[in-house]
């Protein structure tokens, strides 16, 4: 396979583009349930609808830009100075990468999940802005006028500009070539997907579809880390050898035999075509090294160890030894605020929050009423 | 009366004695220590000395005379030995030099008596046979005075002349470096200077009108150099102790160990010095430092007092001069070209990256690796098991040879490097060598290494060159052949000293049962042994109960393994177990996310439902009109 594909690169690009439109799908649905019912203002609601669309583009043409400026800076200056520590930096890449991609990579299986998230979140954000309604500070009054926009365009920038970084950071040493249609089929499938789940289309299919993209995201990301580790390894190896090892491609010599689990001297994921998939999707190492090994397997360890956690806090409703834990976090001094912030929204559980959002509301619009006379 | 009649008895009884016995015995007492030297005044460093003294005394001798080098090992911490560069040794195998081959490390404190006949003529040099040792200093020339050579009566004056490598850090400093993990294409040290006669910009003073002979021999560790004198064309006349026909030559490239005398004939003025030029073969080297300066300029100096001016060179690499193929030289003897060979023995130069993660040389799958016992030691106490090779272990890569066989080596080259190769005790035929010299010497370093091929090649000279040390091209080929007529055990190896090192070499074992007839070891050489604990019988392995029986050898390094070991797939098969099982989790944890499909939040809903009607209608649209 030609040097077209850059199969980390798709899957980065359509996980950010798929979480930006889900939010902007959540908005337009929010705002479709409260304004877009046929007795209410319809040009009102046509305005807010315009107000989200804006902002969702006007987040892309901002995130365009920034990321347009970084990955100018990171080839034009950057490539010079980590070309010659190229593994340090995809290692460390890698490694961030890795991290990210894990976090958010549980998320989106649990998009319905995520979804009623977000409506309660924007029903906050309506609950305070009412709440700070007296407050007629030029910010706060633009900013609650012009809500609908802010938020998809802060949430478009901040999933753009992520993009951005991954794609810069991950496919360092990628020839440039790799990058435009992986890019635009990334985007393309998000789209599509977000669009499918908007329209609420076979939950079960749509549902599959996400825990296969997410389980390719997986095996992508154990991957990315086994490779950040080698990466490192091969660094300092590297280092020590100097200019050597670029000589001696994939045969005796290239790698530390110290190290090393296994070795074939072909199939190269640098050098020969069509591996570089094989290493993108599952990892593949032609010559792996201890750690590499050792961190693959603990990286799908530590994936099984953290959805056990999180299915059981689902079920039981919590962890085990959870109380204990925040109690000593209690007692750091460093920790203290931090936890007890967590608690009181953790605490006041959605139908709390709802409640007082209620309240706020009610207050609000009577005296909005009032100051209306 | 008295003191002339005196002087005239002297000199007919030396007439006399010429005359009777034809020879002298020269010795020379060699205490090694070591000294400081600076001989490219950059850095000052241990190197090793002779009595005090650094650079080394040359040996001199006539043809004919005996020889005695009494050395004591002064150096304290390291082991050393001698090796007579180029001498035959033919009866006296035992005077060799090299370590574990023909005696024991000399060990510090411990004294050992080299004692032999010069039946040759020429140039020649000695250097320590241990590894890591020569490159430290101790190397020097030998120059055997013949007043019956051919050209003897063309010259005036004659000039020694070493050209040299050099390194500011002691062997021991630079080897774990080099034979090390982190160093996987073997790439050789780099010098740091290069020597001429161990100084820089010296002068050869010289008068007009007048013809000299000047031997250069090089006598460095790793680099080969090229040679020539600005304006002066000169004639060769012997290499490496074989006299040659006359012939003319500009540019000379010698390997490490080749020496080459030539007859240079001065100009009539002498209002100008002369550039002497001495380039590194750069090609040679991985790297070149910007503080090493390949080209250096010594004089034929015509006037002390005229500018001596450094040679403007022309070319802008080393390998663009184009040097005399010594393959086309003519013995002045005419000897003809050697019989059909009695006994053939092909094999290849590889470099290898071994199962520790060092790089090796090996000729064919062998990296010379030293014995537990001298070899030379094991042909004189394995008495009929000494024709079977087998006892001289695998890793000396042993090869017996039948006295006064007709012996042809073709030696094959896998490496894109070139290989100044020795044969200790013989100098042999060159009967073919691809490519040779000259634009084309690096014409297979790129591509697939192309072997002799018996079957086609060029038609081999009526009277070969003769040397001891021919170089081997990258990745072609050369053929050798001689007459197996010196008993003895000689090593054939690589003169980089640290090729050698990583085990470029292989024993040839002439005439086993001669040797067992013929010699004897001097009892001095057995107590060196016992001071350095090395076994002085049986076989490669020191057993000397079932010499058939190598248990314990010396072995090389195993071979790096190729593709997937048990660990491998082991780790593989977990690796892929892992990960199908992770998948199963995010299977699981996905398809229970279904239950909040649909399921609207209650309070959400609740939140929706109990705005009042309007309620969120009237915020948005009054936060419009504000």
């Amino acid at each position: 396979m030609p040097d077209v594909f850059a199969a980390q690169v798709f899957f980065i690009v359509f996980r950010e583009c798929l979480e930006a439109v889900i939010i902007v799908s959540v908005l337009l649905s929010f705002l479709k349930q409260c304004l877009g019912q046929p007795d209410q203002d319809q040009q009102i609601y046509k305005r807010l609808v315009r107000q989200v669309w804006a902002g969702s583009i006007g987040g892309i043409v901002v995130c365009l830009i920034i990321g347009g400026a970084f990955i100018g800076v990171f080839y034009g200056l950057g490539k010079d100075i980590w070309s010659e520590s190229e593994d340090l930096w995809e290692g460390i890449f890698y490694l961030i990468a890795t991290v990210i991609i894990t976090i958010m990579g549980l998320a989106l299986l649990r998009i319905n999940k995520t979804k009623e998230k977000w409506k309660v979140k924007i029903a906050q954000a309506l609950v305070d802005r009412s709440k700070h309604a007296h407050t007629t500070s030029r910010l706060s009054s633009w900013s609650r006028r012009y809500a609908m926009f802010i938020l998809p365009f802060i949430t478009t920038m901040r999933e753009g500009v992520e993009a951005v970084v991954f794609v810069g950071g991950v496919s360092l040493g990628l020839p440039a070539t790799e990058f435009p249609l992986p890019v635009v089929t990334g985007i393309l499938a998000g789209l599509l997907v977000g669009y499918l789940i908007y329209r609420g289309g076979n939950a079960m299919s749509i549902q599959i579809f996400l825990i296969a993209s997410t389980s390719v995201l997986y095996l992508i990301a154990a991957g990315m880390f086994s490779k950040a580790i080698w990466s490192l390894q091969f660094h300092t190896f590297a280092q020590k050898v100097g200019s050597d090892v670029a000589e001696e491609g994939d045969g005796p010599g290239s790698y530390d035999i110290r190290e090393t689990v296994w070795h074939v001297n072909c199939c190269n994921p640098e050098i020969d075509n069509g591996w570089d998939v094989f290493q993108a999707l599952l990892g593949w190492q032609n010559s792996a090294t201890y750690g590499s090994v050792i961190s693959y397997n603990m990286y799908w360890v530590g994936i099984m160890l953290a959805i056990s956690c999180m299915l059981y806090e689902e079920r039981t409703g919590s962890l085990p030894l959870k109380r204990e834990a925040v109690a000593l976090m209690l007692k750091v001094p460093g920790l203290k605020n931090y936890v007890k912030r967590k608690q009181a929204i953790s605490n006041d559980k959605t139908a709390e929050i709802v409640r007082q959002g209620q309240a706020h509301l009610a207050t609000g619009i009577l005296r909005d009423a009032e100051g209306e006379k | 009366m008295a003191p002339w009649s005196g002087s005239t008895l002297w000199a007919a009884t030396i007439l006399l004695l010429s005359w009777i016995c034809a020879a002298k015995t020269v010795t020379y007492d060699f205490n090694v220590t070591w000294v400081t030297g600076n001989p490219d005044g950059m850095t000052e460093r241990k190197v090793v000395g002779i009595n005090g003294q650094w650079p080394l005394p040359i040996i001199e001798v006539d043809k004919g005379d005996q020889l005695i080098v009494n050395m004591h090992n002064g150096l304290g911490d390291k082991s050393a030995t001698i090796h007579f560069h180029g001498m035959y040794q033919n009866g006296t195998n035992e005077m060799d030099g090299p370590s574990m081959v023909t005696q024991c490390p000399i060990p510090p404190g411990a004294d050992f008596t080299y004692n032999f006949t010069v039946n040759q003529n020429g140039t020649y040099w000695y250097h320590c046979h241990t590894d890591f040792c020569y490159p430290d200093g101790y190397r020097q020339a030998l120059i055997v005075h013949d007043d019956n050579a051919y050209f003897h009566d063309e010259y005036d004056e004659e000039f020694v002349v070493t050209v040299s490598d050099w390194y500011h850090e002691l062997v021991e400093g630079i080897a774990p470096d080099f034979l090390s993990v982190y160093n996987p294409t073997g790439a050789e040290p780099i010098p740091d200077a290069f020597l001429f006669n161990d100084t820089l910009n010296s002068s050869l003073p010289v008068k007009p009108n007048t013809t000299y002979l000047i031997r250069i021999i090089n006598i460095g560790a790793f680099v080969a150099q090229y040679f020539y004198i600005d304006g002066h064309n000169f004639t060769i006349v012997e290499i490496d102790g074989v006299y040659t026909e006359p012939t003319e030559a500009d540019i000379l490239y010698i390997g490490i160990a080749q020496r080459y005398s030539i007859l240079v004939t001065t100009k009539n003025s002498t209002d100008q010095n002369y550039a002497i030029v001495t380039v590194a073969d750069s090609v040679l080297l991985d790297t070149i430092p910007p503080t090493l300066q390949l080209n250096n300029t010594n004089w034929l100096e015509y006037n002390a007092s005229a500018p001596h001016l450094q040679a403007n060179i022309t070319v802008d690499q080393a390998s663009d001069l184009n040097p005399f193929d010594d393959f086309t030289l003519v013995p002045y003897d005419n000897m003809p070209l050697l019989p059909d060979p009695d006994y053939e023995i092909t094999v290849a130069v590889n470099m290898e990256v071994m199962g520790n993660g060092f790089g090796y040389a090996l000729l064919d799958n062998i990296s010379y690796t030293a014995p537990k016992v001298p070899t030379l030691y094991s042909v004189l106490s394995s008495g009929n098991l000494s024709t079977n090779s087998e006892i001289y272990g695998e890793f000396t890569h042993p090869f017996i040879l039948e006295h006064n066989d007709v012996v042809q080596i073709v030696l094959n080259n896998n490496d894109g490097g070139s290989h100044p190769f020795h044969l200790h005790g013989h100098n042999f035929q060159v009967i073919q060598r691809a490519p040779s010299y000259g634009p084309t010497f690096y014409d297979y370093a790129d591509g697939d290494p192309v072997p002799y091929d018996p079957s086609n090649h060029t038609a081999f000279p009526a009277t070969p060159a003769r040397r001891d040390v021919f170089v081997l091209p990258p990745q072609g080929y050369f053929v050798i052949r001689f007459v197996a007529d010196n008993p003895g055990v000689w090593f054939f190896h690589c003169h980089i000293d640290w090729h050698l090192s990583q085990g470029l070499g292989m024993l040839l074992i002439e005439a086993p049962t001669q040797m067992q007839e013929r010699m004897s070891i001097p009892q001095q050489h057995l107590d060196v042994c016992q001071a350095a604990s090395v076994l002085t019988t049986g076989n490669a392995a020191g057993n000397t109960e079932n010499f058939l029986d190598l248990a314990g050898q010396n072995s090389q390094q195993s071979f790096l393994p190729n593709g997937f070991t048990a660990r491998g797939i082991v780790a593989l098969v977990f690796s892929v177990i892992s990960a199908l099982l992770g998948v199963v989790f995010i299977v699981v944890y996905g398809l229970s996310d279904l239950k909040f499909h649909n399921k609207e939040n209650p309070e959400i809903a609740m939140v929706i439902e109990n705005l009042p009607k309007g309620a969120a209608e009237t915020t948005v649209v009054n936060d419009y009109k504000d």
